[in-house]
């Protein structure tokens, strides 16, 4: 029960969390700009709203990577301690990857569509990106097309650690690429972020590692319990 | 006794390959089937480009048309390779005998790469006659055979373990592609890349070649171990 609690708990910290971060970002954190125009003698700065999405967005790609991070590594254990939990725990990492992927998607394509005037472009970040939405979504193709349990496992397990391989290649050799044939959009840098802005940029981190957290255990307990009824079932039967 | 076991290895891995090219060599169903595939796609390209005119460089695309090509007729090679062997029960055969699981995954890779690069010579060639015609390359000719030689080490290596995977789910070719394509998406550019060096030139082609040579060296280095390393867990399955 104990372990509930602290799901609970996370998983209002999380929600806290990342609704601060959401009214810091707009009423606290200062507005970056593009530099400034000269109207009539007076120097005005542009505005750069569409960069507000950064403080949703970036977290939740992090955390993606984070939780990528951990498919492989449940993968690893699972073929290590052939323990179906680890199974059950690399599925449901794959299930938060995917969701946070999508997420990233979402806002990084209203940030393409804001900051760059087109709704897609085959930047190195994006590139990578789109690549590593293919391999999770491979993943739950491959579970999903083979019946036998245990070697449903061990595919899995071993194609989620090939992917997790795959995905810093993948953005490596882009923008390499990308830098021999140039593009003339670039992103954004770092110099700006400080103060209230990387205050709220860290509340939104940890909020968002808090909700996939909690997302993740209260996902498992699901399964948990599925699986106990599964077996109770069974036992009744048999 | 290291020394023999090296050797044993080495014979088990002989027989397997001399195995696989002989059952090609009586059939010719991998190579024919393969062969064919590349002639439609070109088929297919001339119908794609058709409408782009005269003055359309076809150069600046070629790398990739042809790496287009390889992609998909190895899919189709990979897969009727792993076929035959869990249809017929040889995968099974071949887990029974006492032969390091490295080797099976060695042999099977190497005649896969056998396949693949026979078609790749034989289309490259074709492509030329059908698209580049008097067109010349503008850079240097060898290098084209090198990156394609060096790519496909990695295509079968990773194709290999995959399709050994595939083989023993439902819809085995939708999957294959599933799985492959975005694994080998780094592999592809450094591939593209380094063949379009050589198609198209430039005063860098030289150093993009290099360093593109360097992405497919380090992918195939790293797949092929971690496909060396893992390939015991999936035909243990």
């Amino acid at each position: 029960m104990a372990r509930n609690k602290t799901t609970i708990a996370t998983l209002a910290l999380g929600g806290l969390l990342t609704t601060a971060a959401f009214l810091m970002a707009f009423l606290w954190a200062p507005m970056t700009d593009f530099g400034s125009v000269n109207i009539g003698g007076a120097e005005i700065a542009r505005p750069d709203i569409a960069q507000k999405i950064f403080y949703f967005h970036v977290p939740v790609a992090e955390a993606s990577f984070l939780v990528f991070f951990f498919v492989a590594l449940y993968g690893a254990l699972f073929l290590a301690k052939k323990d179906r939990v680890y199974d059950t725990k690399a599925r449901i990492a794959a299930e938060v990857t995917l969701m946070f992927v999508i997420l990233t998607m979402i806002s990084g394509d209203l940030w393409t569509k804001a900051s760059w005037d087109t709704w897609w472009v085959w930047e190195p970040r994006l590139t990578t990106y789109f690549i590593m939405t293919l391999l999770v979504v491979a993943y739950f193709v491959l579970r999903n097309s083979i019946e036998d349990e245990e070697r449903r496992a061990t595919y899995a397990a071993v194609f989620g650690i090939v992917a997790f391989l795959d995905a810093p290649l993948s953005f490596m050799i882009t923008r390499w690429y990308r830098s021999i044939h140039p593009v003339v959009i670039g992103g954004a840098s770092g110099s700006w972020l400080f103060g209230p802005r990387l205050v709220t940029f860290i509340v939104a981190q940890v909020g968002m590692l808090a909700l996939g957290y909690a997302i993740y255990q209260l996902r498992m307990r699901e399964e948990l319990t599925k699986e106990r009824i599964e077996a109770a079932k069974a036992a009744l039967e048999g | 006794m290291a020394a023999e076991r090296k050797s044993l290895s080495g014979r088990q891995f002989r027989a397997i390959l001399k195995k696989d090219i002989v059952m090609e060599l009586r059939t010719f169903e991998m190579l024919t089937s393969m062969g064919l595939y590349t002639l439609l796609t070109m088929v297919v390209y001339f119908v794609a480009l058709a409408g782009a005119g005269q003055d359309f460089d076809v150069r600046k695309i070629a790398a990739g048309l042809i790496w287009l090509a390889f992609v998909f007729t190895s899919l189709l090679g990979l897969n009727r390779s792993l076929v035959h062997e869990h249809d017929q029960g040889v995968l099974d055969a071949l887990l029974l005998s006492p032969i390091d699981r490295p080797v099976i995954f060695f042999a099977k890779a190497a005649g896969n790469f056998i396949f693949i690069t026979i078609v790749e010579a034989l289309s490259v060639p074709v492509f030329y006659f059908l698209f580049l015609q008097g067109k010349g390359f503008g850079g240097p000719l060898w290098m084209l055979p090198l990156s394609i030689v060096a790519a496909s080490i990695g295509l079968s290596g990773i194709g290999t373990f995959l399709a050994t995977m595939s083989v023993n789910s439902r819809g085995k070719d939708v999957l294959l592609a599933v799985l492959l394509i975005p694994l080998i998406y780094p592999l592809l550019l450094g591939a593209v890349s380094a063949a379009s060096s050589s198609i198209v030139g430039g005063p860098h082609a030289f150093s993009e070649f290099w360093q593109a040579m360097g992405f497919i060296g380090g992918f195939d280095v790293i797949m092929l171990l971690a496909s060396f390393g893992l390939y015991e867990f999936i035909v243990g399955a």
